[in-house]
């Protein structure tokens, strides 16, 4: 009797364990629902077959401080107007987003849309996740977008997603001490300045307290130092517009050498910064530059001198005022500013149907356009990319100063896009590249323990290796 | 001849009596359990380490993975990195548990108890919170707490996670200065098992401290030595989470372990086959490691 007691706890418990687990299923898509084209704006006829239920799923990191509550703000208004369409939010934060997105897109089970670095897209074409969004949006839409902001999402002549909004990666300072060092501030925007004239303003602004420069440059920052410090060279791509592979050419030698200079110099640093610490470096009067600064920095540094009269300001706080400034230009180079774009990605998963692409390329749109995309730039002090936020965003108050707001726009200006016609076998190499031996060397040519001939040797010959020597810019880039 | 109780045994073994099948009912549950998340995803693994993996279609590649793995200088440098950081704190972890646990033994039994709380507190935090601290403690500006104390002793500051110099080392002491407290527990558990009357004898013959030490408590607490042995070395080999917090595996690769290569395979370049194939050779080479001690170390020991 006990024993066919606990046969049948023991059944019970198996039988248990598998009703758990086969209750999750994923949602199914439906089978017929509209195309974006096909949207009705009147009212259809009554003999006309209702559009199928359908779900889209987004994986969304804080885009902006409150971008998850303005999503769900916007689905509302969305689902007024498509009430078959249901959006279920998947909430990430920045630190987890891409792990979790690995993951799901790993398992066949990726969100239907979600937020990544333009540069990240070579990853998930090469993973046969990623969706050519021209095959399910009209072309009127996708003409709504720059084309330069619509390149960075494109690979192998395909677009994969859209732009949300174009970062532009500087740097940015306090202009009374700026001033104290002889820059002059409202020219250096106005016009730009030359790598000689920024190595002599770090020297005049660097006494036994301050650092003339600091850059934040520890783990994943490092690739931000050789992103921006490679405009300044002249590589604004992992590319040449010839699609050769551009971290091996004079130019990055150049770089490394700069760098090695303002290391050892001790108008920089010469230890690891961690990307908090150099806004609190800034505040605080540590440094006079610091970088990679964006233009969103003004709101953080007026609400932090605002916070100085009730003490919750960061502890040892000055009063100063932000100027946001162009990153300087080695001789023989044409000015550049670092630009990255961050768009949606639109997925494939395992119940993934034609009909269903069409409603999730729909709302994609529906994010990166118009009030919603007009929004999230304002907050982050940028211009829109799209010919229908710009619209939405006109006459807003951005609380920008005057000259920071022109030389945010000047510095738009001189973002170049990625050439066109790279293939994600490319892309996925230069990621290699950059993430095994770029990133890792300038770790060590910081620390002052690897020279900057030695790191471009190593360099190139890592590159050699995937590219092969004729793939590989070994010249000067102009 | 023939072995009467061989043939016995050798019948039965395609016999199942109802007994047997009691017996495997009873551990069904949990059978059931280890094969769907243990036993699979490792057929799952050596599967996809054959594979080049993409969600919709992955393709067979025979032994490319491995052979890509074989051949790249930074799987090698991730193998010596995480050798060397096993090598360090595997014994260290082990001394500082064993002398810990020694010193603690002769207090009474409250404050046993309060000292092992205290040292099992950082095995209560998550690894996260704990590197935080860390990555606090080894801030590399002259305001950083121990760049502080260097300075108090008019040593020249040091960049702790930056320099290839010290970042392994900074690792190391982590890792020997926050993770202890389970060995403790373990070894005070095997101290308190071991006779007073051998103890007794010693004092008898004028055995000193030391003497009693080396020759009663080391040898009886042997068996507890090799299991925090492997599981250490196997525990060793698998980290992961304080090279992905605190130098994300830099400078130059030095903090580079494999469970970060593996990871970052994974999740970062999404190359999921390549990343399966340093796995199986991972666990490969735990095997053999633990084959080996336990053919080295694991004579003369009585469970």
């Amino acid at each position: 009797m006990k024993k066919l007691t606990a046969l049948l706890l023991v059944l019970a418990m198996v039988l248990a364990m598998f009703a758990a687990c086969g209750s999750n299923e994923a949602p199914k898509t439906t089978e017929a629902p509209k195309a974006a084209e096909e949207q009705p704006t009147e009212a259809q006829p009554t003999e006309e077959k209702a559009p199928e239920e359908d779900t889209i799923t987004v994986l969304m990191p804080p885009v902006t401080g409150d971008y998850i509550e303005l999503l769900d703000g916007w689905i509302a208004d969305f689902q007024k107007d498509y009430p078959h369409i249901q959006v279920e939010v998947i909430a990430t934060s920045w630190d987890d987003h891409f792990n979790k997105l690995s993951t799901m897109a790993l398992a066949g089970e990726a969100p239907d849309i979600a937020e990544i670095p333009a540069k990240n897209v070579g990853v998930y074409v090469d993973m046969g996740v990623a969706v050519n969004i021209a095959d399910y949006l009209p072309a009127e839409r996708l003409a709504d977008y720059d084309q330069n902001a619509l390149d960075y999402m494109t690979l192998d002549n395909t677009v994969y997603g859209l732009p949300l909004y174009l970062t532009i990666q500087s740097l940015g300072g306090n202009k009374a001490m700026l001033e104290n060092a002889g820059v002059k501030v409202e020219e250096v925007q106005k016009n730009g300045w030359t790598y000689e004239q920024f190595l002599k303003a770090i020297e005049a602004g660097t006494t036994a307290d301050t650092f003339g420069f600091v850059f934040a440059n520890a783990g994943v920052c490092t690739s931000d130092m050789v992103d921006v410090f490679g405009s300044i060279s002249g590589i604004t791509s992992n590319f040449t517009d010839d699609l050769k592979y551009a971290y091996t050419s004079e130019n990055m030698l150049n770089l490394l050498k700069a760098v090695e200079t303002m290391v050892s110099s001790g108008f920089m640093p010469d230890y690891t910064v961690e990307a908090g610490q150099r806004l609190v470096m800034l505040q605080t009067g540590k440094t006079m530059i610091t970088g990679k600064a964006m233009p969103l920095f003004e709101n953080n540094v007026k609400k932090n001198v605002a916070a100085m009269a009730d003490g919750s300001a960061v502890e040892g706080s000055i009063d100063m005022e932000y100027v946001f400034l162009p990153v300087p230009t080695m001789e023989g180079v044409t000015e550049h500013c670092y630009g990255q774009v961050d768009g949606l990605i639109a997925m494939r998963n395992k119940n993934t149907t034609d009909e269903h692409l069409k409603n999730v390329c729909l709302f994609l749109d529906y994010l990166t356009s118009g009030e919603r995309v007009a929004n999230t730039v304002n907050q982050l002090l940028l211009a829109c990319v799209c010919e229908s936020g710009r619209q939405a965003q006109a006459g807003a108050d951005l609380g920008q100063s005057p000259n920071n707001a022109a030389a945010t726009t000047r510095c738009i200006g001189l973002v170049k896009a990625p050439p066109v016609g790279v293939t994600s076998e490319q892309a996925a190499n230069a990621m290699t590249v950059m993430n095994e031996v770029i990133e890792p060397k300038f770790q060590a040519l910081l620390a002052g323990e690897l020279t900057a001939e030695k790191m471009y040797d190593e360099v190139c010959s890592a590159a050699f290796e995937l590219f092969g020597e004729d793939g590989c810019e070994t010249g000067f880039i102009g | 001849m023939k072995n009467p109780k061989a043939a016995t045994i050798k019948k039965r073994r395609f016999f199942l009596t109802s007994e047997d099948l009691n017996g495997y009912l009873f551990i069904l549950v949990a059978l059931i359990i280890f094969s769907i998340f243990t036993i699979y995803p490792v057929i799952s693994a050596i599967i996809t380490s054959f594979q080049d993996y993409k969600p919709f279609g992955s393709e067979w590649v025979r032994l490319e993975n491995y052979e890509k793995a074989l051949s790249s200088k930074l799987f090698w440098k991730a193998i010596k990195n995480t050798a060397v950081y096993t090598a360090v704190t595997v014994p260290g972890s082990l001394a500082i548990a064993f002398t810990v646990a020694v010193m603690i033994m002769p207090f009474s039994r409250k404050s046993q108890a309060l000292f092992k709380s205290l040292y099992y507190i950082p095995a209560v935090a998550s690894g996260v919170a704990l590197s935080v601290v860390w990555l606090w403690l080894y801030d590399a500006s002259p305001s950083g707490l121990f760049n502080q104390i260097l300075t108090f002793f008019h040593i020249p500051t040091q960049n702790w996670l930056g320099s290839s110099k010290t970042a392994m080392l900074s690792m190391i002491l982590m890792s020997l200065l926050s993770g202890q407290g389970s060995s403790i527990i373990i070894y005070i558990a095997a101290l308190l098992g071991i006779d007073n009357s051998y103890f007794e004898a010693a004092e008898l013959d004028g055995a000193t401290f030391m003497q009693k030490v080396a020759y009663i408590v080391l040898p009886l607490c042997k068996p507890t030595t090799l299991f925090l042995l492997v599981t250490g070395i196997i525990n060793s080999f698998q980290v992961f989470m304080n090279a992905y917090m605190m130098t994300g595996g830099g400078p130059d690769n030095n903090t580079t372990m494999i469970g970060l290569l593996i990871f970052n395979n994974a999740f970062e370049y999404g190359k999921y086959g390549l990343a399966c194939a340093q796995a199986i050779m991972l666990a490969i080479v735990i095997a053999a490691l633990t084959a080996i001690q336990f053919k080295v170390a694991g004579e003369n020991v009585e469970y």
